[in-house]
């Protein structure tokens, strides 16, 4: 909408409360007016003009601070709309000629037509969701057809004397409006309840105002199912609703101001985007920078998706991959950057979709710390991809030493002992046959191939312990330590549950190799294998009352170890010295 | 004393010496089977005292079989055989009801007269 068009709109509706001004005490001051028992009093003649009027002002003052955004449009719609109601209100259409009461009779219902739609589409001023620019759309065609409906074919007005809304559900047409009310309320109920904080935190000045309207709405139509339902008329209640419809003209004029400041609240002011940069200048870490964000457009429920170019995904600061969602009527998406190159993706609230301009203020403001922080974001991508291609590793080389192992034990060792039991029978035919001196040649052979196949057998457990598949981690230790020269205890017990296989091999070589270390340089006399679940971590320590001085950085089997403990997520410590012994602590997360 | 033998193993190599075996020392070899499903069919249909039992099976595992047959009534006493050694199988050697392991490389005529008896 172009400037002029808007000094257009904002003149005409100046005109119109003037009009609607001029009109109003023009009628109340006409000796023998329509309606006297309303009386002339001036507060009357306020409380018919005031909330229209009010409406309008808010709508020219949300406007022009807001020109984009068509709130302000539609509250100086709702405005004109109900000063148009007041004029059929007070029956002064009786005094127009035919068409003209029609076509008023036609329009003074769209206010509240336009009422809900700028509930609906509040703060941005637009519909967002399909249903409910579905449902706005065709109430504006079946709400102003009940209403002629109603007065011309059935004569039931919607409106009270009071200026009230009166839902005559006895009339179809009433009926119809009352359907459409209901619709309506279940729309901006839902809306208010799937809404981020950021829409509520606009929305909330309506409630004030909007608490006592509803009361009112739902005592109305309490009033007429009493009278459909008992002969009896409720009179406490009409006398109260009466009462109250005589303010509520009050609790209209509140629901503008309402909007202004919601309006007002909705979006990004620069004193906020000034807050940011004054924080970037300060320098802020790249963990800071969403929550920092977040508060700047009053979305708590802002998320920043940080673009990969090698991965060609969006990622977490963590570097793990994320599907930014499609904008729909909840969340919207904004990307910043070139497209073909974006630098992130902020996920935020609808509320802010009209907020296009704001959020592309803060969003420019943290561009640079953006940047950097994606630096980051894709150097962890990196280091997560490098950790998960070690674990890869580890558990495709684990998968080859199980391969070789059966392999061994399938092939080699097979022949071995088939070839071993076909001396045993040689030799026993040999006895039989009383030839002993080939039975002790064959006895011979016999010992050595025994010793072989013992010999293969280590070698295929050294490889990958059978035990530690078939049987789990703790008996593959104990059956460790039952081979150990050196006495050891197990104490401890990791659980029921098994670990994962790749976690039970990490720990299971862990546990071998520091074994191993210890027989060879300890000197130690008793050795002591703990282990324990605790805090999602399975541990696994190995002590020895030896001379200590094994380092880390001394050998390759410890250094070895650590790599295959880190490439599972887990850490190796070791604690060496010439008086205590030596301590090989080791660490897995297990969920 | 176990008379009647079935042996189990997937390798017909080693059923047909670990027969020749048993026949030194008098058993009768009362069948033979390749896989777990087929011993414990021919446990049942043929009743052996003894069933020499290899613990890996290309189909159930050997551990299975034992305890299923050493479950059933009149279950024939079961000894379990294998190329690796009792380290290798650790605590699930005990609680599957067989009479007892013995690794391949050990099987002789001496040392199955002596564990089954004269």
């Amino acid at each position: 909408m172009t400037k002029a068009q808007r000094r257009v709109i904002q003149a005409g509706a100046l005109g119109i409360i003037a009009l609607a001004c001029f009109s109003e005490v023009k009628f109340r001051t006409l000796p023998g007016a329509i309606v006297p028992e309303l009386s002339r009093e001036w507060y009357l003649v306020l409380a018919d003009l005031v909330p229209g009027s009010s409406f309008v002002l808010a709508g020219l003052i949300a406007s022009s601070l807001r020109p984009r955004n068509r709130v302000g449009l539609l509250m100086i719609g709702v405005g004109v709309g109900l000063l148009t109601r007041n004029a059929v209100l007070q029956q002064r259409v009786g005094q127009m000629s035919v068409p003209a009461e029609v076509v008023l009779h036609f329009v003074s219902p769209l206010w509240a037509v336009l009422f809900l739609q700028l509930l609906l589409a509040f703060p941005g001023g637009q519909l967002v969701s399909r249903v409910d620019r579905a449902v706005v759309r065709s109430f504006y065609v079946v709400v102003p057809l009940a209403a002629i409906l109603a007065v011309v074919v059935a004569s039931y007005p919607l409106l009270g004397p009071m200026g009230q809304p009166v839902f005559d559900i006895k009339s179809p047409a009433g009926l119809i409006y009352f359907v459409c009310l209901v619709i309506g309320s279940g729309l901006v109920i839902r809306r208010w309840f799937v809404g981020g904080r950021a829409r509520r935190r606009s929305m909330s000045p309506l409630l004030w105002p909007m608490v006592p309207i509803t009361i009112f709405f739902v005592l109305s139509v309490a009033a007429v199912l009493g009278v459909l339902i008992t002969p009896v008329p409720l009179v406490g209640l009409k006398n109260f609703l009466y009462s109250l419809a005589t303010v509520f003209p009050l609790f209209l004029v509140a629901l503008p101001v309402g909007f202004l400041v919601g309006l007002l609240r909705s979006g990004l002011d620069m004193s906020s985007v000034g807050d940011l940069v004054v924080k970037l200048s300060g320098g802020l870490a790249p963990e800071r920078l969403q929550p920092a964000l977040a508060e700047a457009l009053h979305d708590p429920s802002l998320e920043v998706a940080y673009w990969l170019p090698a991965q060609e995904w969006f990622a977490d600061l963590e570097g793990r991959r994320i599907e930014p969602p499609a904008g729909d009527s909840e969340r919207a998406v904004s990307v910043l950057g070139d497209p073909s190159s974006p630098v992130a993706a902020l996920v935020y609230d609808s509320a802010l979709v009209h907020e296009g301009q704001l959020v592309d203020a803060a969003a420019a403001a943290v561009r640079l710390a953006l940047e950097n922080a994606r630096l980051q974001v894709q150097l962890r991508a990196q280091l997560e991809e490098v950790r998960q291609s070690r674990a890869r590793l580890v558990e495709a080389a684990d998968s080859e030493r199980q391969r070789v192992e059966r392999d061994l034990h399938d092939g080699a060792q097979q022949q071995l002992v088939t070839l071993l039991l076909s001396m045993q029978v040689t030799k026993a035919e040999a006895m039989r046959h009383s030839d002993p001196e080939t039975a002790m040649l064959v006895d011979a052979n016999i010992a050595t191939l025994r010793d072989a196949l013992g010999e293969l057998r280590e070698l295929a457990r050294g490889i990958h312990p059978t035990i530690l598949t078939q049987a789990g981690l703790v008996p593959a230790i104990r059956s460790l330590t039952e081979r150990c020269p050196i006495p050891v205890d197990v104490i401890g017990e990791l659980g029921d549950v098994r670990l994962a296989p790749p976690l039970e091999a990490a720990l299971y070589f862990v546990v071998s190799e520091a074994i191993t270390n210890a027989v060879k340089h300890s000197k130690g006399r008793r050795m002591c294998v703990s282990l324990g679940r605790r805090s999602g971590l399975a541990i696994v320590e190995v002590s020895d009352d030896g001379v200590g001085g094994a380092e880390l950085s001394l050998g390759s089997g410890l250094r070895g170890l650590t790599d295959r403990i880190a490439a599972v997520g887990g850490r190796l410590m070791v604690k060496s010295d010439h008086a205590g012994g030596t301590t090989i602590h080791a660490e897995v997360p297990c969920g | 004393m176990p008379e009647r033998v079935l042996i189990v193993d997937d390798h017909v190599g080693f059923r047909r010496l670990a027969g020749r075996l048993l026949k030194e020392i008098g058993r009768e070899v009362v069948g033979e089977a390749g896989t777990g499903e087929e011993a414990l069919s021919e446990s049942r249909r043929l009743k052996p005292d003894l069933v020499l039992l290899d613990i890996q099976l290309p189909d159930l595992d050997g551990f299975v079989v034992a305890s299923t047959l050493s479950s059933e009534p009149q279950a024939p006493a079961v000894l379990l055989v294998s190329s690796r050694d009792a380290r290798d199988y650790g605590p699930r050697l005990y609680g599957c009801g067989a009479l007892g392991f013995m690794t391949k490389g050990d099987l002789s005529a001496e040392s199955l007269e002596a564990l089954l008896g004269p």
